[in-house]
């Protein structure tokens, strides 16, 4: 396979890659330029990384996200939707919440058991499992009408994190790097956290599928945040650093002359890139992992819980360069953690908010203290929501016809609520953004039209919105 | 099967117009006028669709009782208690006792208005008019499916025909009757096959692939300079016959298997202490090039006939999950059991026949013609056999063990009673009893001397019953539907299929997959043996081959592959020679470019596709450069194969693959987690896999035993880093390979006193990580 055009430097054309999009991507379209593109890169095996900084299509609001994400599907009406109706017919089943949920279940309406505040200038109400990230909600952005395509786990899972219900593509960050390279050459492009266990799906949410290797999420457990024990054979007891880096040369020197004798092949490339990548992570990984560098402060203001430090982890990521952090919140090894909202809302959720709610709080303020918060956007949400109703005596069944996604920074509107629910909370009926819509307007935050980011593989130019998606712009500051 | 259930749930409307099209050839339809009809379209359908889909639909997440109304056949046929209309008696019908709240209370949300339940009686007093044009809907759970016509619809279950060979371009390049249908599928693509590839890369390539090793040098040498005209052939013969090859084609096989060790996690905890046994017997029957069809049948009923050697072929399903309740509770019983028998039909069918019967589990397959009470078929015949731990010594052997055992059991219980007696007696124990006691003792202490090493045994089915299972209504095997004759899948066997009747029902099932008159079961395994050979299968769902998997790339060719198979009495060594002596095998790895932006994927073999080595064959190979690669065939398995000089195919792997050293090691390169059946293994390159080649001791061991070979060779760098590239790669260094070699070992003004590691050591570390031993080209 050949370098793909966002692997090769463009400055070998004698112009910017924003001039070539701007020459020819809007007369040829994207696939026009590609090929031109393959055509020159035959000419050049050694340009540059793959995951070297590559200018967006256009200005970007936000230069990196920190994705907050909460398998399992957490309830809106639980956490940021508040809908006082609810009570009022509580036990009843009002045509409007009459729809087939997962399974099938025939309850009537459920009251929230969590109390709810206002807060912020326009008194956003809250509810009391969420108290510290309330007291933020004038820097959030609210998508009360967000809805998805399967009330199953697995598939929307999937669609959340990589724009289809199976795992066949490129996922959200994947796609990130590709498009703008990374601003760090000794960690990972793309980092996925969990405490515990991986959200469902495990590698398929930060996978590259068919992009090449370089533009792969790199996992983290951060259960043990031991900087050796993060990544086994992290260190090298062998050799000193610098004897290590002429080990290395001589490895990427002999592979270099492989990759000379055998042409093209994508992946030998990966795998030269992969090795580099090794390497530097031996001495950046330690460091970037090393919570212990922070101040007491900081570290008192993220709190205790290991997802807290997952979020100042991810701040250090940021900070570092990394294109993207997917921070997901797993409980007890448990995949989806937020499905034990099935049986118990009142004891799953709350558990759930606990072992977040103070650890984002701090990472919106500590992004904000930094002054990175404006070219940082921050999204909180799971792959779908729960009913109104009840399933069981205090559960909720899954609902993917409406949810709450919010996020922060990167240049979104600050307290602001966009689209909603039915009066019950269960159907996203105004101003309805489906993930394609989410996944459009991610990218455009990012200065990449989500239509020209393209990759062609198998006779086919593939995008992370497929032929959907349409960005949000009023969500935009 | 989730995922699979899932899929079913998401391509919904795929089903409905599958099932429309099953039906409508076979509706009997009833004449209603159009008046009816339309008074039907106006009252009654929107209010089943308002009141009654939610639950009794094929939309819906499972038809509630059984019972479907999205059409009238399935209101006649009706659901677990009984059908739901008479037409014409609408006091008879259960539909209108349900409304009324009189039998059932329907819908259980709200009762109808006296005006709905008035229109309709009065729906079934007319007949209950329904438009023809959708009627059997409900036929497609099973009630009237024409096997005939559905075999005929999909391509993998029709009869494999020898196909005659296709016309192509250059006959001057074809070797075989594969190249034929290959390079017809490159001429319509305006693709060309790639020239030969040289002979040290084709002696590699036949090395590695065949047996999962490398070749020495000699060997090379041999092959690239003699010139009798049939070197080529005579190496894959030899190549083919070697021992190693079991080793490297069973690993492929133990993938299918999902062999594993056990250690399957909560309530599947239990070890497999004797899986090796099948492992081994594995490599031994691919090694004797069992016949095909024999080792099939052996796996599924290898213990029928008494033959201690084909009965541990049934490891193939005894080594599967045998799940437990945790308290006994009868619904979660009830589920283990279930759970435990999916394994079974999913591997066996999956494995063997690439279908997703375990899909039909709870509903009928909605893309297959694979109606639950078939599932029900094969799993009845699971439900008899159970999976059993069983000596596979000679009997002698046995009945010496157990005879020496109990010999020293009953001493030992004797001596105790002595032991006892005597301290009850206490001081009054006399001189008699203890000196009878201390007898006892020296017999026992000498009868468990006597005790001979305990006799080998292996996982394996036995017969325990011969009952049908009844349907599991909607999977819970608590709710038993109709009786599901022990007999084969109807899809492949016809409408009526002969009943199995001895035992279990194994036999004839073995009989059954292993028949020649099954297209899929000789279908899949040439397709397994393709990948492997090429990188890529012709049907890309190695263990799907219904409606819902690929088609094949060459059709023709993988049929042509089939029948040779048939036709050569099964032999799979046969198929690989066929394969391996083609010219289409035979192709440079070389990259085009021309060729590339037609076919990137290269679907149509414009070359050979240089692809990544699997953990096993990578881990063989560093450690036969080294050296130290202990050849000897089978035993017991590694639980650290890091630690060990054993093939990789001799690692222990658990269920999870969290339960062993091992486990870890090969799950960073790649290697499935066994807790199902595989079809391919998938490919990563990840950073941490290269933290391992740079930083983990087994690197840095192999690399010091590596120098230690080549210092023992000679003491010159040249010679020694000529002689380094001979093992690692078969091939002489270049001028500058040399060169980079003599520099880095000898410039030396960066080295630490605090390295711990000399130039050497570094080096052969460096040459041991490099891509080109990773990959087959």
């Amino acid at each position: 396979m050949k370098k793909k055009s966002p692997t090769l430097d463009p400055s070998i054309l004698g112009i910017s890659r924003r001039e070539m999009l701007g020459r020819f991507g809007a007369g040829f379209g994207t696939l026009g330029l590609q090929q031109m593109l393959s055509q020159q890169a035959s000419a050049t095996t050694d340009g540059a990384s793959p995951l070297a900084p590559k200018a967006p299509h256009f200005a970007p609001r936000a230069k990196r996200i920190i994705q907050l994400f909460m398998p399992g599907g957490p309830s809106q009406v639980d956490t940021f939707d508040h809908k006082p109706l609810i009570e009022k017919y509580a036990g009843q089943r009002p045509e409007l919440v009459d729809r087939k949920s997962l399974r099938n279940t025939k309850n009537g309406l459920m009251k929230s058991p969590f109390g709810f505040k206002q807060y912020g200038e326009n008194g956003k109400w809250v509810s009391d499992i969420f108290p510290k990230v309330a007291e933020k909600v004038d820097d959030l952005c609210f998508i009360h009408s967000m809805h998805t395509d399967i009330p199953e786990h697995a598939g929307a899972i999937l669609m959340f994190n990589l724009g289809h219900i199976q795992a066949v593509r490129p996922s959200l960050g994947s796609w990130l790097v590709y498009g703008l390279g990374a601003e760090t050459d000794n960690l990972p492009g793309f980092v996925a956290m969990s405490p515990h266990a991986q959200a469902r799906g495990k590698a398929a949410n930060y996978s590259n599928s068919f992009l090449p290797g370089a533009y792969s999420g790199c996992y983290v457990n951060i259960n043990s945040m031991h900087p050796d024990s993060i990544v086994s054979d992290l260190k090298n007891q062998y050799l000193t650093r610098g004897t290590q880096r002429e080990q290395a040369d001589l490895l990427a020197k002999l592979n270099q002359i492989d990759l000379r004798n055998q042409q093209e092949d994508a992946a030998l490339e990966s795998s030269i890139q992969a090795m580099e990548m090794a390497f530097r992570m031996q001495f950046a990984v330690p460091e970037a992992f090393d919570v212990t560098r922070e101040t007491q402060r900081t570290l008192d203001m993220y709190g205790p819980t290991q997802y807290a430090k997952g979020c100042l982890l991810a701040r250090r990521l940021v900070e570092r360069g990394v294109r993207m952090v997917q921070l997901s919140l797993t409980i007890d090894g448990y995949d989806i953690a937020w499905d034990t909202g099935h049986g118990d809302i009142v004891g799953g959720h709350k558990r759930l908010a606990d072992a977040c709610d103070q650890g984002i709080a701090a990472l919106l303020e500590d992004l904000k203290q930094r002054g990175m918060l404006e070219d940082t956007l921050v999204m909180w949400g799971g792959e779908f929501g729960r009913a109104p109703t009840s399933e069981g005596q205090k559960g909720r069944d899954h609902d993917h016809y409406g949810f709450t996604v919010w996020m922060a920074g990167g240049g979104v509107k600050p307290g602001y609520s966009y689209g909603a629910t039915d009066e019950f909370g269960l159907t996203a009926v105004e101003d309805r953004v489906h993930v394609h819509d989410l996944h459009a307007t991610l990218l455009h935050i990012m200065g990449l039209d989500h239509e020209q980011l393209t990759y062609r593989y198998s006779g086919r130019d593939f995008r992370l919105t497929d032929v959907h998606g349409n960005v949000v712009h009023d969500i935009l500051a | 099967m989730q995922i699979l259930c899932l899929l079913t749930l998401t391509l919904g409307s795929v089903l409905h117009t599958f099932a429309q099209n099953e039906q409508n050839s076979k509706e009997v339809s009833q004449d209603f006028t159009p008046q009816q009809i339309e008074a039907f379209e106006t009252n009654i359908r929107p209010l089943l669709v308002k009141h009654c889909y939610e639950c009794h639909s094929q939309d819906s997440k499972s038809a509630k009782g059984g019972l479907l109304l999205d059409s009238r056949a399935g209101l006649l046929k009706g659901g677990d208690s009984g059908v739901a209309i008479i037409p014409g008696k609408p006091n008879d019908s259960l539909l209108i006792s349900s409304v009324k709240y009189q039998s059932y209370e329907m819908p259980p949300d709200g009762k109808l208005t006296v005006k709905e339940i008035e229109l309709l009686s009065q729906w079934i007093t007319n007949g209950a008019p329904w438009p023809s044009s959708e009627g059997p809907k409900a036929a497609a759970a099973g009630q009237t499916i024409n096997w005939e016509q559905a075999q005929q619809r999909h391509w993998a279950f029709q009869p494999v025909v020898h196909p005659e060979l296709p016309a192509v371009t250059n006959k001057d390049w074809t070797r075989s009757a594969i190249d034929y249908f290959v390079l017809s599928k490159l001429d319509a693509h305006a693709l060309a096959p790639a020239p030969e590839a040289d002979r040290r890369t084709l002696i590699r390539r036949l090395y590695l692939d065949i047996l999962g090793v490398q070749p020495s040098q000699e060997q090379v040498d041999r092959f690239v300079t003699s010139d009798a005209p049939d070197a080529y052939a005579e190496l894959v013969d030899r190549l083919l016959s070697s021992p190693q090859y079991g080793e490297k084609w069973g690993r492929h096989w133990l993938d299918v298997a999902r062999y594993n060790e056990g250690f399957g996690g909560f309530t599947d905890n239990g070890p497999n202490p004797h899986a090796w046994r099948y492992r081994d017997w594995v490599v031994r029957k691919l090694n004797a090039d069992l016949p095909y069809n024999e080792f099939v049948r052996q796996q599924i009923a290898g213990d029928i006939n008494g033959d201690v050697e084909s009965s541990i072929g049934t490891g193939f399903l005894a080594l599967g999950p045998t799940f437990r309740t945790d308290g006994g509770d009868p619904d979660s019983a009830a589920a283990a059991k279930s759970e435990t028998l999916d394994d079974r039909v999913d591997t066996l069918t999956r494995g063997f026949m690439g279908l997703t019967v375990a899909c039909a589990r709870c509903h009928d397959h909605k893309f297959d013609p694979i109606p639950t009470l078939d599932y029900y078929s094969l799993a009845g015949i699971f439900n008899n056999s159970a999976s059993v731990v069983s000596p596979i010594s000679a009997q002698p052997i046995v009945d010496a063990f157990n005879q020496a055992q109990n010999e020293f059991n009953r001493l030992t219980n004797e001596l105790k009673k002595a032991n006892d007696e005597i301290k009850k007696a206490g001081d009054k124990a006399t001189a008699e009893q203890k000196a009878s006691r201390d007898q006892l003792q020296q017999q026992r202490d000498k009868a468990q001397t006597q005790i001979p090493t305990r006799f080998d045994e292996a996982h394996t089915l036995r017969d325990t019953g011969a009952g049908n299972m009844k349907v599991a209504l909607r999977g819970d095997i608590r709710k038993p539907g109709p009786e599901a004759p022990r007999r084969f899948l109807r899809i492949v066997e016809g409408e009526d299929p002969p009943l199995y009747e001895n035992g279990s029902g194994r036999k004839q099932l073995a009989d059954s997959v292993a028949s020649k008159e099954n297209p899929l079961t000789v279908r899949v395994i040439a397709n397994r043996l393709w990948m492997h050979h090429f990188g890529r299968p012709i049907v890309m769902s190695p263990s799907n081959f219904g409606t819902l998997g690929n088609t094949p790339s060459h059709p023709l060719l993988l049929d042509w592959l089939a029948s040779e198979l048939v036709a050569n009495n099964w032999s799979l060594k046969r198929l690989h020679r066929e394969i391996l002596l083609s010219a289409t095998y035979r192709q440079s790895s070389r990259f085009n470019d021309a060729h590339f932006a037609i076919d990137g994927d290269n679907k149509y073999l414009w070359r050979y596709s240089p692809r990544r080595l699997d953990v096993e064959l990578w881990r063989d190979t560093i450690i036969q450069a080294t050296g130290e690669l202990d050849t000897r065939l089978g035993g017991p398995p590694q639980q650290d194969i890091l630690r060990s000089n054993r093939r990789t195919v001799y690692a222990s792997t658990s269920r999870n693959g969290d339960q062993f050293a091992s486990d870890r090691f090969l799950k960073l390169f790649d290697f499935a987690a066994p807790r199902a059946s595989i079809a391919k293994r998938t490919t990563t390159t990840v950073p941490t896999q290269f933290l391992f080649l740079l930083n983990s001791s087994f690197m840095v061991d192999r690399a010091r035993n590596f120098h230690k070979r080549l210092s023992s060779y000679s003491q010159d760098p040249i010679a020694k880093i000529e002689y380094a590239y001979s093992l690692l790669y078969n091939r002489p260094p270049s001028a500058e390979e040399i060169n980079i070699g003599v520099e880095f070992v000898t410039v030396t003004t960066n080295q630490s006193s605090d390295d711990k590691l000399d130039r050497w050591i570094q080096y052969c570390q460096a040459l041991l990580s490099s891509n080109e031993l990773m990959f087959i080209r």
